[in-house]
């Protein structure tokens, strides 16, 4: 699975600290993106989002002249992209308000570059997934666009569930997933009761994607916890 | 108000209680009085004794020398009057000269009923006369006109016992009024004084009997409600300062561990310098939890935290908790045992979904923290005796029976009122037990079966 294409995504980074954006352009830098822009407050940033059309904004919430919460609706009107706020304001509260107004992530200072890089990622794949709906596992591809399997050439339709389910376990792949988050993915709020129902569905995607479904290389149980989804080649 | 009808009610008694014992006195002291009364208390007699003991020798009338000297010795006088002659035929020697010495029938009657010259009469019958005695003047009050309507003494127990009843009801409307009226004032100094210890603002109207304690009362409430606000203000205060702090220190937390991890992933570096880099990205990760369990713990402290108590999974929460932990573990130093049974997919408890997440990973977190090396973890979740229990678990170093006690035991420095400079144990335990104690539940910490340390928290489930 390639991702390396996320990278040349256009990026506008918006903090009062000119330090702390050097220090952010240089960790990108490094982690490979190559289009970044940085503001230093609410009105450079409106003015630069103008003609530089950024693909991913990365605002803090207090700015000298306004606050994220604002700039990031602003911007929102004139373009539709995803935001995700980098900011010393911890509070519960905050993300909420964040994530109420639209953000599509919050990460509080003090942070781990990789742990930042691993959230643009996934904010990327998420919003520019359909750009390669091609998922490459050992033993299988899935193509979540028309929703099938190809495994030794042939063609395997999925269901809605198995699609639902599998698209949560792919937007975390290598990461394990709870029951419970795919118990509500296939079966929305409320979702208790359903266990057996899961472990059966993921039976048949087994019997869908693995070579050997009874030695599952690609999507593994973790006892007791949930499911994790192995990908061939890993970001 | 329950005290109010409880209060009529013993006045009430109290009242019916002296009514009893005044009827009771009343009566005693008339008996007393009375009998005292009665060796003189009937002239009648006396006079009835006179005449049997007066008798006619055939010449004069004679009355024993004894009785004629108790009758000077009192002062009385006696006449004997004849039935025929209406004259007076014997009397006594002490006989004031006014007294008329011949009677008509009507002087008869009038004598008998009243006053020979202001002397009160009493008489007393012979076979063939009427013996007068004359008492001094002014000893006696005689009632003249003795008659009175047949039903009035016919129902003479009721009448007596109607108009005491009416007095009864009188002196009880008396007392009642004033009572209530007592009451009705010092009602609101009653419900001023209940309402002071539920902190609300108390206001009584400075007027009528109780307008001193009206004073004190409001002034109390106006000195109780100051100390609150700046109890209150002073802990606001002291929240907002570390909330300050750890807010400043975040930017600049962000660009050592930014460029200290930068550093440690340069390959142009020697493995010596990156591993000192590393070493600064894993301390300044500790700051940074540090600072986050010190807002978060003085929060709680302070309950300035908002607490979003709803119906939850504990289970889910749990499960998340571990996921989260296991997915961040890169380099596999701690594996997690899920040992739950696997039917208990559910057990609800009210929970704040975001504290009670943090409290699970705050355990997990001293498992490694007390463990570099690495060690197991083992993770448990009972639901038994109407609470939900959930146990961590480590196979590592655990702690001494001294230590485990005083974790039990002793307040954190941080919320401890005593001078103490000895740190008990880390921030991330003493959130723990604060979000115990805001769910309604308990923390407790042992050694582990493993070897290790165990630390369970147990909330009510729903």
């Amino acid at each position: 699975m390639d991702f390396e294409f996320l990278k040349n995504k256009r990026l506008l980074i918006v903090d009062d600290e000119q330090e702390l954006l050097d220090m952010l352009v240089s960790i990108l830098n490094t982690e490979g993106f190559n289009n970044i822009a940085t503001a230093g407050n609410v009105k450079d940033a409106l003015d630069l989002a103008e003609s530089y059309k950024p693909e991913l904004a990365i605002l803090d919430v207090m700015l000298p002249d306004g606050d994220g919460f604002s700039l990031m609706e602003q911007l929102k009107q004139k373009g539709s992209y995803p935001v995700l706020f980098l900011t010393a304001r911890g509070e519960d509260e905050d993300k909420f308000k964040g994530f109420g107004l639209g953000a599509d992530d919050y990460v509080v200072k003090p942070f781990l570059p990789k742990e930042l890089v691993f959230r643009i990622m996934a904010i990327l794949r998420r919003t520019y997934k359909n750009e390669n709906p091609h998922v490459k596992l050992y033993g299988s591809e899935i193509d979540f666009d028309r929703a099938e399997i190809t495994k030794n050439g042939e063609h395997i339709a999925l269901t809605a569930k198995e699609h639902s389910i599998l698209s949560v376990l792919y937007r975390n792949a290598g990461r394990i997933v709870t029951t419970d988050s795919l118990c509500e993915a296939a079966w929305g709020e409320n979702p208790f009761g359903y266990e057996n129902s899961l472990m059966a569905h993921i039976r048949r995607i087994r019997e869908k994607i693995e070579q050997n479904p009874s030695h599952p290389v690609s999507l593994i149980t973790v006892k007791g916890l949930g499911y994790k989804l192995v990908l061939k080649e890993t970001i | 108000m329950k005290s109010i009808p409880k209060l009529i009610r013993r006045f009430t008694s109290i009242m019916l209680l002296s009514f009893i014992l005044i009827i009771i006195l009343n009566i005693v002291l008339l008996y007393i009085y009375t009998s005292n009364q009665k060796p003189n208390s009937s002239p009648w007699e006396t006079a009835e004794e006179v005449a049997n003991s007066l008798k006619y020798n055939g010449k004069e009338y004679i009355l024993p020398a004894g009785i004629l000297l108790e009758l000077e010795s009192s002062g009385i006088w006696a006449v004997f009057i004849d039935n025929n002659s209406m004259q007076v035929v014997w009397h006594t020697d002490n006989l004031p000269g006014t007294v008329p010495m011949s009677y008509s029938v009507s002087d008869i009657a009038h004598l008998v009923r009243g006053y020979i010259d202001g002397y009160p009469t009493f008489t007393g019958e012979t076979g063939n006369g009427l013996v007068v005695l004359g008492y001094p003047q002014n000893s006696f009050w005689k009632h003249m006109w003795p008659s009175w309507d047949y039903n009035l003494i016919a129902n003479l127990p009721k009448t007596i016992l109607l108009f005491l009843l009416i007095n009864i009801l009188l002196v009880f409307i008396i007392y009642i009024t004033t009572n209530s009226n007592l009451l009705k004032s010092v009602k609101p100094i009653i419900e001023g004084i209940q309402s002071l210890p539920l902190k609300n603002h108390v206001y009584v109207k400075e007027k009528g009997l109780f307008q001193e304690l009206a004073i004190s009362i409001n002034k109390t409430s106006e000195i109780l409600k100051s100390q609150d606000r700046q109890l209150q203000r002073k802990e606001t205060a002291r929240a907002n300062w570390i909330a300050g702090v750890s807010h400043d220190i975040r930017t600049p937390l962000s660009m050592i561990m930014g460029y200290a991890s930068q550093l440690e992933e340069n390959t142009a570096l020697t493995d010596n310098t990156r591993q000192k880099a590393a070493i600064i990205v894993k301390q300044s990760s500790r700051i940074k939890s540090l600072v986050n369990d010190l807002n978060l713990a003085s929060k709680l402290e302070y309950n300035i935290q908002p607490v979003n108590l709803e119906k939850e999974n504990i289970t889910t929460i749990v499960r998340q908790a571990v996921v989260n932990f296991i997915n961040m573990d890169i380099e596999h130093q701690y594996p997690v045992e899920w040992q739950t049974a696997g039917n208990l997919n559910t057990c609800f408890v009210y929970a704040d979904k975001n504290l009670l997440k943090r409290a699970i990973s705050n355990l997990m977190q001293n498992s490694i923290s007390h463990n570099a090396s690495g060690c197991k973890i083992y993770v448990n979740i009972i639901a038994e005796k109407g609470y939900c229990t959930v146990i961590i678990a480590d196979d590592g170093t655990g702690a001494t029976k001294e230590q485990i006690k005083k974790i039990n035991n002793s307040p954190h420095y941080m919320v401890c009122d005593e001078n103490t400079t000895e740190q008990q144990h880390g921030l991330g335990l003493l959130i723990v037990k604060q979000v115990a104690a805001a769910h309604n539940g308990t923390f407790t910490v042992s050694s582990s079966p493993y070897g290790g340390f165990s630390a369970s928290l147990s909330l009510p489930v729903v």
